[in-house]
């Protein structure tokens, strides 16, 4: 038996020495050595009260030990996020870190307070040779960190919707598996498992006013269903036949949803399940682990997770995220550090503990690991998700935060019955396009990217 | 007639009482009229924080023009003004009962008791309040529902329909405010000459004429400025609202400050929301020239 393990160690050591002499580049780069000329320097960086940080806080002695250089983190609530860092970036502040949230990354990138990552790539003694850029989800790196076909930022917090579910909820209502279309959802499963008079629902949407409405609860009713916010040439889709259709939808599919959906942010939502108050969510993958504890959860092993289910339109889940960059506020020296670290935070080395600690990493790689596969039941429908999404899910030009607003407004009116789907999709088209006048899309003056 | 620390003080000279006011004097203007100020000049301005490389520059009355122009912002100024006349007739009510009682000779510890514990909500922070909204009116675990099921009603689902989130914030308005207007009217109270009150009521055995005839003098300059504060703070009540409701559920709760905040912080459009706030300023101006004229009377 000793025979065989001293064996097996041994053909163990010689292939890794096999492996590291295959990658000479590997063996080139030694993050100290060239972490060495930014020894001491201190990074600034807005962090948030969210899994994926709490997990790369926990890495971070390591990071710097190894290079000297100190990163200091604030951790701000969401919502106030963008406004800390515009401010900083307008008063030229001590950011050296962007925090860039999917629908950021148009405006970071047109103010030009976001370095593109070529200015660095570029530059070998601070470029990790193992950086491969293409083992990241191409969704993510897309949508995430590039504008305009330029990358800025590494996906580092990474989230797609998925369908949380309580499997002994549906099993007792005679479902063995989860709902596979939207439709299948709403006509089937939803029904079967709303009892409002055991204050039991089949399915909650959260849909409160500001971001949770417009992206969570608006664009997710209208992508799978074949509808959009916008055409082709930038003027409103939302009256369109599928628009229309993912609205009413959403309007017939709330009876089975708990009464005041319409006031419920991701806490209520993730807090109804895990309290097995409703069957089915939509929600952040990030949220597994909230899911999973026992502390915030009486689910245990009756939480399972699957994709979202298909409509029309095939599978078109939400996507969310954030990536970080460089500041160009940032003296010289403090950029090529920022540069460094954003590159360890999201190298593919760092993605396995990353995860383990509770993080949701972009490289692909290491999905593929079977150990992480077993352990986090979210992996594949999530891996499933990355494969196939739009990066417009909500689009990331800077007008979206003055258009966020319009539809927060006017889906909560819809849900709340105050105004009908065709009237809310009229208001919202009508102040939607003033506000996309005024930033000239419509004269020619800016590209239609989104 | 000269004053004598003058005379014996050769350190005080001409510029003395200057130095004394001057602290106060700077203090004011960096953090009072500087701002007041750059806001006036911002509101003349195209000022989008996400479109500085645009620049900054001077366009006139425009913003003024756009926010007169704006539906969003009437109606959310309407839904202040309503808001505003739901919740000061009850605390002016319930306020004066408060004060009436505590007035009452006799139960001196009580009284004091009650005093201390009338500061608990004034002290209270605004976004604390709102916390607390969202749990007291919390569909199914909130004290709000708990109450009204005592009397036989069903659940309500406050924060989820428009009447209910405004009646929630209404209540958590009058809590927090109520106590204010009850010191306020009891400071009034402890104003009026015990002489004057033992004899009137020698007089009448009427609450409702002593407090009318003898009382109700002495309460008016703090109603007064009860007015003016309270009207300027609901005209800038931002904190309670947002955490509780966010301005939602639709626009049911989206008062004028809410609005102010969305375009000032989430559009960054500040030549508008300069704009916004400079109105509001003015009309809190004109609310104050308003119930001087009609409410302050001089103690005589």
């Amino acid at each position: 038996m000793k025979l065989v393990r001293n064996t097996v160690s041994a053909i163990a050591m010689i292939a890794a020495g096999a492996i590291a002499s295959a990658v000479p580049a590997s063996a080139a780069w030694d993050i100290a050595k060239a972490a060495a000329p930014y020894k001491g320097t201190q990074l600034n960086v807005i962090f948030l009260d969210r899994p994926g940080y709490r997990a790369i806080i926990k890495l971070l002695p390591e990071f710097e030990k190894q290079t000297g250089i100190k990163v200091n983190y604030e951790i701000v609530p969401y919502e106030n996020t963008r406004e800390k860092e515009v401010l900083n970036f307008n008063a030229k502040g001590d950011l050296s870190i962007a925090l860039v949230d999917l629908v950021w990354i148009g405006e970071y990138a047109e103010n030009g307070w976001i370095v593109p990552v070529d200015k660095f790539t570029a530059d070998a003694s601070i470029t990790d040779p193992n950086l491969n850029l293409k083992g990241f989800f191409p969704l993510l790196l897309d949508a995430f960190g590039s504008w305009g076909g330029k990358t800025y930022g590494l996906p580092f917090d990474n989230y797609s919707g998925l369908l949380f579910y309580n499997k002994c909820m549906l099993k007792d209502a005679g479902f063995d598996k989860p709902p596979a279309t939207w439709d299948e959802l709403a006509k089937t499963y939803a029904p079967k498992l709303t009892n409002k008079d055991k204050k039991q629902y089949g399915y909650a949407l959260q849909s409160l006013r500001g971001e949770t409405q417009s992206a969570d609860s608006f664009m997710r009713s209208l992508w799978p269903h074949g509808g959009s916010l916008l055409d082709k040439s930038f003027h409103s889709n939302l009256t369109s036949k599928e628009s229309q259709a993912g609205l009413k939808f959403r309007q017939d599919l709330m009876q089975y949803m708990p009464p005041g959906v319409v006031s419920w942010d991701h806490a209520e939502a993730v807090n109804a399940l895990a309290q097995n108050q409703v069957a089915m969510i939509t929600e952040w993958s990030a949220f597994y682990s909230t899911l999973t504890d026992p502390k915030t959860s009486k689910l245990g092993d009756c939480l399972a997770v699957a994709p979202e289910p298909t409509g029309e339109a095939g599978r078109l889940p939400a996507l969310g995220g954030f990536s970080l960059a460089v500041a160009s506020q940032a003296p010289e020296k403090e950029q090529k550090a920022a540069w460094i670290f954003i590159q360890w935070a999201t190298s593919e080395d760092i993605a396995k503990p990353y995860v383990e600690a509770g993080g949701v990493s972009g490289r692909m790689a290491v999905y593929d690991d079977p150990a992480i596969k077993a352990t986090f039941k979210f992996v594949e429908p999530m891996v499933a998700s990355w494969k196939k999404g739009v990066p417009e899910f909500r689009p990331r030009f800077p007008a979206w935060p003055a258009i966020s607003e319009v539809v927060a407004e006017f889906g909560s009116k819809m849900m709340l019955g105050e105004v009908t789907t065709e009237n809310g999709a009229k208001e919202i088209g009508t102040r939607m396009e003033a506000i996309l006048q005024k930033e000239g899309y419509y004269d020619g003056k800016k590209a239609l990217l989104q | 007639m000269s004053n004598p620390a003058r005379r014996t003080n050769p350190g005080y000279g001409r510029w003395t009482p200057f130095w004394f006011l001057a602290p106060a004097v700077v203090a004011l203007f960096l953090i009072g009229i500087y701002p007041t100020l750059f806001a006036l000049v911002t509101s003349l301005r195209q000022y989008n924080l996400t479109r500085s490389r645009d620049g900054f520059p001077f366009v006139g009355l425009a913003n003024y023009q756009a926010v007169l122009s704006d539906p969003t912002f009437w109606d959310t100024l309407a839904r202040t003004a309503r808001f505003f006349l739901v919740v000061m007739p009850v605390e002016i009510a319930l306020g004066l009962c408060v004060a009436l009682l505590l007035h009452r000779p006799g139960l001196n510890f009580l009284r004091a008791l009650a005093r201390v514990t009338l500061v608990i909500p004034l002290a209270t922070t605004y976004a604390v309040v709102g916390l607390l909204g969202r749990l007291v009116f919390n569909r199914d675990f909130g004290v709000a529902n708990s109450f009204i099921n005592l009397f036989g009603f069903p659940a309500l689902d406050w924060l989820g329909n428009s009447a209910g989130a405004f009646a929630a914030i209404c209540v958590m308005d009058v809590w927090q405010w109520t106590p204010f207007c009850a010191l306020i009217f009891l400071s009034g109270l402890s104003m009026v000459p015990v002489e004057i009150e033992e004899a009137a009521k020698l007089e009448t055995t009427s609450h409702w004429a002593l407090l009318t005839h003898v009382q109700l003098p002495y309460l008016l300059p703090g109603f007064t400025a009860m007015l003016i504060l309270r009207s300027a703070d609901v005209l800038k009540l931002f904190d309670v609202v947002f955490t509780m409701t966010r301005g939602g559920p639709g626009a049911a709760t989206e008062l004028i400050s809410i609005y102010i905040q969305r375009v000032g912080f989430r559009v960054f459009d500040l030549g508008t929301a300069s704009a916004q706030a400079l109105l509001l300023l003015v009309i809190t101006i004109l609310l104050a020239r308003l119930y001087i004229r009609f409410f302050y009377r001089e103690i005589e």
